[in-house]
């Protein structure tokens, strides 16, 4: 695995969990070298014994070329730390406050002319992936909605119980509102295996990375599916112990917009699988073509124009994920 | 015995201000048209 210089590049790895696990199997055979570091020692033999170099302290990934950050967040921190030493970082972070912390980091990574790429996970990250790709479908997008279901690791399932306990985010009419989490009710029609599974407002990172990615977009939603019981307990401590492998999960993407004559276009768009193997693909290609191809300095969601060359869509597929359209009548609910 | 009414027509509220959100709620239903199919990507 050569660097744009045709230098092997050294990849690191921050936490080899369920995600991680499945970056570090994408990463090594592609050829890569890569260095992991997870405080839990059990963790570690198992990255060993699939290939890849234990790093006693997490100092030791600065030396790598791109350090993929897969722990529970606050990634925020530790991204500061690499991007300082010169290091790009590719983060999997989901929780909303740390991927603004995150995004705040773009100054820094521009000063050391790094690149920190924000949200590769399934979502955010294959969600602003496919609402890149619809909107090349759409003559002048309006609306862009997202919707997940499932979870991966156990960091990812606390995180998922904890925004639909927090208050959301979402950009309506040009303005953000934040409405209560749990909020905002919506039957969605995911790819199969998944279904139709009632969706809420939660606090989540898409609407701040698409309003981004997409300044023009009159109104932006995300949603994650979650039953009653998810929605009587968001506010207090899990009961019930996450799924250690996580779950099947999908991500679903609807743009709606106007067509070159004027006519009103809805394109839709998803992906199910493993949550945890579609967030590590997503993860796995952004970091290899990062090293293979490079971008811009500075802080960026894959959702945005400047990382567009790097087709991370299409590497994705390659890595495990299918991409679905849908194809029917979409029939608008109340978004 | 006043207790027990008051507790009983709370239920009813309830339930009658449940069923009514069920039956009016905006939730919407599935498409019941169409289908999901995979797509390929090519490269850019």
């Amino acid at each position: 695995m050569n660097g744009r210089d045709g230098r092997s590049t050294r990849f690191g790895l921050a936490g080899h969990g369920v995600t991680g696990g499945g970056i570090a199997r994408r990463l090594l055979a592609a050829g890569a070298e890569l260095v992991v570091h997870d405080p839990d020692a059990a963790a570690l033999g198992r990255a060993q014994a699939a290939g890849a170099i234990m790093a006693g302290t997490a100092g030791v990934l600065a030396g790598a070329g791109v350090v993929v950050l897969c722990g529970p967040s606050p990634h925020a921190p530790r991204a500061a730390s690499l991007l300082s030493a010169g290091t790009s970082v590719v983060s999997v972070a989901d929780d909303l406050d740390d991927v603004r912390e995150l995004l705040g980091l773009d100054v820094l990574a521009r000063r050391v002319d790094a690149t920190l790429l924000v949200g590769a996970a399934m979502a955010p990250g294959l969600s602003g992936l496919l609402a890149r790709s619809l909107a090349t479908q759409v003559h002048q997008v309006d609306e862009l909605h997202v919707a997940t279901h499932g979870t991966a690791g156990p960091a990812c399932a606390r995180q998922h119980h904890d925004s639909l306990g927090r208050t959301a985010l979402g950009w309506h009419d040009g303005r953000w509102i934040e409405p209560p989490g749990g909020s905002g009710r919506d039957l969605v029609w995911f790819p199969e295996p998944i279904g139709a599974h009632d969706c809420y407002r939660a606090a989540v990172a898409d609407p701040l990375l698409l309003h981004r990615a997409f300044p023009g977009v009159q109104r932006i939603t995300a949603r994650v599916s979650a039953t009653r019981r998810d929605r009587l307990t968001a506010r207090l401590p899990m009961l019930t112990p996450p799924h250690p492998a996580g779950d099947l999960g999908a991500v679903r993407v609807e743009a709606r917009g106007a067509g070159p004559e004027g006519e009103r276009v809805t394109v839709i768009a998803g992906a199910s699988g493993p949550t945890a193997e579609l967030a590590a693909a997503v993860a796995a290609a952004a970091a290899l073509r990062l090293a293979e191809v490079g971008a811009p300095a500075g802080a960026h969601s894959l959702a945005d124009d400047a990382v567009t060359h790097l087709d991370l869509l299409h590497h994705a597929t390659h890595l495990g994920v299918t991409v679905q359209e849908f194809t029917g009548v979409a029939r608008a609910t109340h978004w | 015995m006043k207790v027990l009414r008051r507790a009983l027509f709370a239920l009813s509220l309830a339930g009658a201000i449940a069923g009514a959100l069920r039956v009016r709620g905006k939730g919407g239903v599935p498409p019941q048209e169409g289908g999901w199919r995979e797509v390929a990507v090519p490269p850019r």
